[in-house]
C-alpha cells in the first residue's frame, strides 16, 4: 500500500447519535498521523465523545472503527470493551495508580508479556517520554504533574494503540512544562502512524498543536475543518463564539453588487433598528443567500486596520476608543462605531501603535471585505430568518 | 484461666473472619460501586446488628435457627446437628452480628478509589479481575486490613448474642467472654481478672497495630 492508502487505512471514523443520558450527535473522521482536536465549553461532550471512542461508554446508536477494525457498531450489534480496543488514552487527572511506581503503571499496560520483557518494555517506554532512571522509580504522589503526564502518555504508548486519545492532557500542567510537552506531542505525531484525538477547552493549544478542529457544543458536532477555515468562516454564530470571534454582528442581506462575486451587506446596530443613514459594506458573495435575510457577520482581528485620524479614506468608519486594557504585551481595546448605533469593535492590538489606544481617543477603521464573513442568522427551529 | 474459652473463642473469630471475609468484600465492593432505587435499605439492613440489642438479635436467631423452626429441623435432618447451643450456630450467629464490623469499612475503603483508576485499567487492558487484585484491593488494603481486625476482636468479645444462641457449653459454645461471666457469678475474680485483662491487652494491641499499619499505608501511597 502506499502512504496515502495506507494513512486512510488506519483512520479513525466515528458517528454516534444519542439522546441519553446525554445528547450525543455528529461525526468525525481523523486519519492515521493526524491530530484532530475536539473543542467546546465545559460540558459540550466532549469527554463524552471521548469515552465512546475509548469504548468506556456505549452509545445508543453509533459506529466506531479504525480502519477494518470494528470497534462499536450498534446497528450490528458489536461492542469491543476497552481491553479489546488497543487504545491510548491519557485522562485528564492522569489516574495513575497511587500505589504503583512510574515503571509499574507503564508495566501495567504490558500484562501480556512475561514478566522480565514487560519490565525492559516499560523502562523503554519511560526512556522515550524522558524520564530517568531514578524517576521511573517513584510513585506517582512524589513525580511532578509533567513528569506525571509523562508517565500517563508512556503508559497510553506501551499499549500500542491504534488510536491515541488525550483528555485535557495539559489542564494541570503550569505553562513552563507545557512547552516541553508540547514538543513531546510533536514528536510522537510525527513517530506514530496513528490518528490521534485532543479534547481541550484551550482554542489557542487546539489552534496550536491540530491539524483540524471538531467544535462542540452541547454534545453535537457543529464545525470540522482547520483552524484557519473554522477562524474564517464559522458556520454559524455559536461556532464563531465557542471559537473566540469578538466582532461579531447583525446585518441583512442586501443582494448583489455592482461587481461580480460581491454583495452587499448593511450594517445593523445591536440596539434598536437605527433610522440613521444605513451603513452598507461591499463584500465577497457565495451567492448562497437570498436578498432581504438578517445575518449575523464576524470578521477577524486581522481583517481590521487601524488608521490615524484624518488619514482615512471613503468607506473607513470614525470610532472612539472607550475601554483600553494593557495586559502585558498586548492590549484588548474597545471601540464604539459611530455611524453605527451600539456597534462596537473589539481590538488585541500588540506593537507600537496600541500606546495610542487610550480612552478618548478617535481612530479610522477600515475593515477587509476580503475578511468579512457572513452566516445566516436562524432561529431556534433552524428556519433562515427573514428581516423584518 | 479458663484456656478452653480462650481457645473456642479465637477459633470462633478465625472461623467467622474466613466466612465473612470473602463474601463481606463482594458486598462492600458491590455496595461502593453500585447505584440503585433500594440501596439504602440493603445498607441499612448491613447496619442493624450494630444497632440492635443483642438479646433482639440473639432472640431472633435463636427462635429461626432452632429445633422448631424450618431452618433448624432441615439441618438436623440433613446434617444431624442443631443449629442453637452448638458451635455452628455460633458461627452462624457470629457471622450476623459481625456483618457492620466487616461490610461498613470495606465500603468506605473501596469508595475512597478514584473511578478514574478502574477505567485506566480497563484501558490499559485488564480484566475485571486484574484490576480487582492488582488494583482495588491493594488500593483498598489499609480499609480491609482494618475491617478483619475489628470483626475479629468485636468477636472474642461478643457476650449477648453469644449467650442468647450458644449458652455456656464448655468446649462447644462457651467462649472467654462468657466465662469470664461465669467466673464473675461464681466469685472467682482472680480469674476474671486474668482473662478480662488478657482481652483488654489483646484488643487494644490488635486495635492499635491496625491503625498504626494503615497509617503507615496510607503514608506510602
Amino acid at each position: 500500500m502506499s502512504g496515502p492508502d495506507l494513512k486512510a487505512a488506519l483512520a479513525l471514523v466515528a458517528e454516534v447519535e444519542q439522546s441519553l443520558p446525554m445528547p450525543l450527535s455528529g461525526s468525525l473522521r481523523c486519519e492515521a498521523g493526524e491530530l484532530l482536536a475536539l473543542v467546546g465549553p465545559s460540558g459540550a461532550g466532549k469527554t463524552s465523545w471521548m469515552r465512546v471512542l475509548a469504548g468506556l461508554m456505549r452509545p445508543q446508536q453509533g459506529r466506531v472503527a479504525v480502519g477494518s477494525e470494528v470497534w462499536c457498531d450498534t446497528a450490528q450489534g458489536i461492542f469491543l470493551p476497552p481491553q479489546r480496543r488497543h487504545v491510548g488514552l491519557v485522562f485528564q487527572n492522569y489516574a495513575l495508580m497511587p500505589h504503583l511506581d512510574a515503571l509499574g503503571n507503564v508495566a501495567l499496560s504490558l500484562l501480556h508479556l512475561p514478566h522480565a520483557d514487560r519490565l525492559k518494555q516499560a523502562r523503554h517506554w519511560l526512556d522515550h517520554v524522558g524520564l530517568s532512571a531514578e524517576q521511573q522509580a517513584r510513585r506517582p504522589a512524589t513525580l511532578s504533574g509533567g513528569q506525571q503526564q509523562r508517565v500517563a502518555v508512556a503508559r497510553a504508548l506501551a499499549r500500542e494503540p491504534r488510536l491515541l486519545l488525550l483528555d485535557e492532557p495539559f489542564s494541570a500542567v503550569d505553562q513552563m512544562n507545557r512547552q516541553g510537552l508540547y514538543r513531546l506531542l510533536a514528536d510522537l505525531r510525527r513517530e506514530l502512524a496513528i490518528p490521534i484525538v485532543l479534547v481541550t477547552h484551550d482554542l489557542n493549544e487546539a489552534r496550536m498543536l491540530a491539524d483540524r478542529l471538531v467544535v462542540m457544543d452541547g454534545g453535537r458536532v457543529l464545525q470540522e475543518g482547520t483552524p484557519a477555515q473554522i477562524h474564517t468562516a464559522p458556520r454559524n454564530a455559536r461556532v464563531a463564539d465557542l471559537v473566540g470571534i469578538q466582532n461579531r454582528f447583525q446585518g441583512v442581506w442586501l443582494g448583489p453588487a455592482d461587481s461580480p462575486g460581491q454583495g452587499r451587506l448593511r450594517w445593523t446596530g445591536g440596539d434598536a433598528d437605527d433610522t440613521a443613514a444605513p451603513v452598507v459594506l461591499t463584500v465577497r458573495d457565495k451567492g448562497k443567500l437570498p436578498a432581504g435575510h438578517a445575518v449575523t457577520w464576524v470578521i477577524p482581528n486581522d481583517g481590521i486596520v487601524l488608521v490615524e485620524p484624518g488619514a482615512g479614506s471613503a468607506g473607513d468608519f470614525d470610532t472612539e476608543v472607550i475601554e483600553a486594557r494593557h495586559l502585558g504585551e498586548i492590549t484588548l481595546a474597545t471601540l464604539r462605531v459611530h455611524s453605527v448605533p451600539g456597534a462596537h469593535l473589539v481590538l488585541t492590538w500588540a506593537g507600537a501603535q496600541r500606546q495610542a489606544l487610550t480612552p478618548g481617543a478617535h481612530w479610522c477603521v477600515r475593515l477587509d471585505p476580503a475578511r468579512v464573513h457572513v452566516m445566516p442568522l436562524r432561529t431556534r427551529n433552524g428556519a433562515v430568518q427573514t428581516a423584518a | 484461666m479458663d484456656w478452653q474459652a480462650l481457645i473456642l473463642s479465637l477459633q470462633l473469630a478465625a472461623a467467622t473472619l474466613a466466612v465473612l471475609l470473602p463474601s463481606g468484600l463482594w458486598l462492600g465492593r458491590w455496595l461502593a460501586s453500585t447505584r440503585f432505587a433500594g440501596k439504602a435499605w440493603i445498607e441499612a439492613l448491613v447496619v442493624l446488628p450494630l444497632v440492635l440489642p443483642p438479646t433482639v438479635l440473639g432472640y431472633y436467631l435463636l427462635v429461626s435457627m432452632g429445633g422448631a423452626s424450618p431452618i433448624g429441623a432441615w439441618v438436623k435432618e440433613v446434617f444431624g446437628v442443631s443449629l442453637t447451643f452448638s458451635f455452628l450456630g455460633l458461627l452462624i450467629a457470629s457471622v450476623i452480628f459481625n456483618v457492620p464490623f466487616l461490610v461498613q469499612p470495606v465500603q468506605r475503603a473501596f469508595e475512597a478509589i478514584p473511578g478514574d483508576l478502574a477505567e485506566a485499567a480497563a484501558v490499559s487492558g485488564l480484566s475485571a479481575w486484574q484490576t480487582f487484585w492488582r488494583i482495588e484491593l491493594p488500593l483498598a488494603w489499609p480499609g480491609v486490613l482494618s475491617a478483619c481486625v475489628l470483626t475479629f476482636v468485636h468477636t472474642l468479645g461478643e457476650f449477648g448474642v453469644v449467650l442468647m444462641v450458644g449458652g455456656s457449653i464448655p468446649g462447644e459454645t462457651k467462649t472467654i467472654a462468657i466465662s469470664i461471666y461465669d467466673k464473675v457469678q461464681s466469685f472467682d475474680l482472680t480469674g476474671a481478672n486474668q482473662m478480662a485483662l488478657l482481652l483488654l491487652l489483646f484488643s487494644l494491641g490488635a486495635v492499635g497495630a491496625s491503625f498504626f499499619a494503615s497509617a503507615r499505608l496510607a503514608v506510602r501511597r
